[in-house]
């Protein structure tokens, strides 16, 4: 009878386990107070002073070359450079960022 | 440290947490743009290697192929810029000594009648004799006549074909 497979309508008793994690509201007060997009310009941009993300991008290229430019998805791309990615961000890029965030969360009581 | 709150979570991994969401963002930008500029083919230099990959493949092909590199074929073998070569040069020009048309290729063995090296030529040579005045020529100023033939030439003592006997009628020599 039903034209669209639809999961049943959640009771109201699950609303309690619904309530939003941590995490959830400091990224929730992150991107309303427009922090995180201001973290993530500061970041992306020490990134690309530092030439991370021209390492990056000369990983892709490697790896585009080896597999041929029509085998190659976002996927796979993002399999490639998340590993040595994220271990290769220098300690002072990341600790001013890490100081940014702390003050943040401590400016929004959190 | 702050003191752990309702969800056992330390601020220093939240803040930790909060870092490496925004890491994951850009690493996804990244490799969304590599992959836009990849698809687009705006990565010259990516374009410029897959096509001599391809040529140098294509070449290689064409090199091993059994069909193309046989002699017996004559004049259809192609060399790896696809180009034929005659197995003869084919070019033609003016022999500089008998002043005949000759192709390119069958110069060699022209000139070696031409120029008396062959059998031929140094029998026809030893047998006129104008032939004994040129022997004689280089010790005296003997009268000297113009070869008998015009294809045959000189020959001088030790049997190398030196100076030809063309450049004697010029007038451009000595001992005139």
């Amino acid at each position: 009878r039903h034209s669209v497979n639809r999961p049943p309508t959640p009771d109201t008793r699950d609303d309690q386990e619904k309530e939003p994690t941590l995490k959830e509201i400091i990224n929730i007060k992150l991107i309303e107070s427009g922090e995180k997009e201001r973290l993530m310009e500061l970041l992306r941009e020490r990134l690309v002073e530092s030439g991370w993300k021209d390492e990056m991008k000369s990983l892709c290229r490697e790896y585009i070359k080896k597999k041929g430019r029509n085998n190659v998805t976002i996927d796979d791309l993002v399999h490639v450079i998340t590993p040595k990615g994220r271990g290769s961000i220098p300690d002072p890029i990341k600790a001013e960022l890490l100081q940014r965030i702390r003050t943040f969360l401590v400016s929004a009581a959190l | 440290m702050s003191a752990p709150n309702e969800n056992n979570v330390s601020q220093p991994q939240l803040s930790a947490h909060v870092f490496d969401e925004l890491l994951d963002s850009i690493i996804m930008d990244v490799a969304s743009e590599c992959h836009r500029i990849t698809k687009l083919g705006l990565d010259r230099n990516l374009e410029e290697e897959e096509e001599e990959l391809r040529l140098s493949a294509q070449a290689r092909a064409r090199v091993a192929d059994p069909s193309n590199s046989s002699e017996t074929n004559g004049k259809y073998i192609v060399d790896i810029f696809g180009q034929t070569h005659p197995p003869v040069a084919n070019e033609i020009f003016e022999c500089m000594n008998c002043g005949r048309s000759i192709m390119a290729g069958r110069f060699a063995p022209h000139l070696e009648k031409c120029m008396g090296k062959g059998r031929k030529a140094r029998l026809k040579a030893t047998r006129s004799s104008t032939a004994q005045n040129r022997y004689t020529r280089r010790n005296s100023a003997s009268t000297y006549s113009p070869y008998s033939n015009p294809t045959s030439t000189s020959r001088l003592p030790n049997g190398s074909s030196g100076v030809s006997g063309h450049e004697y009628s010029n007038g451009s020599l000595e001992e005139m």
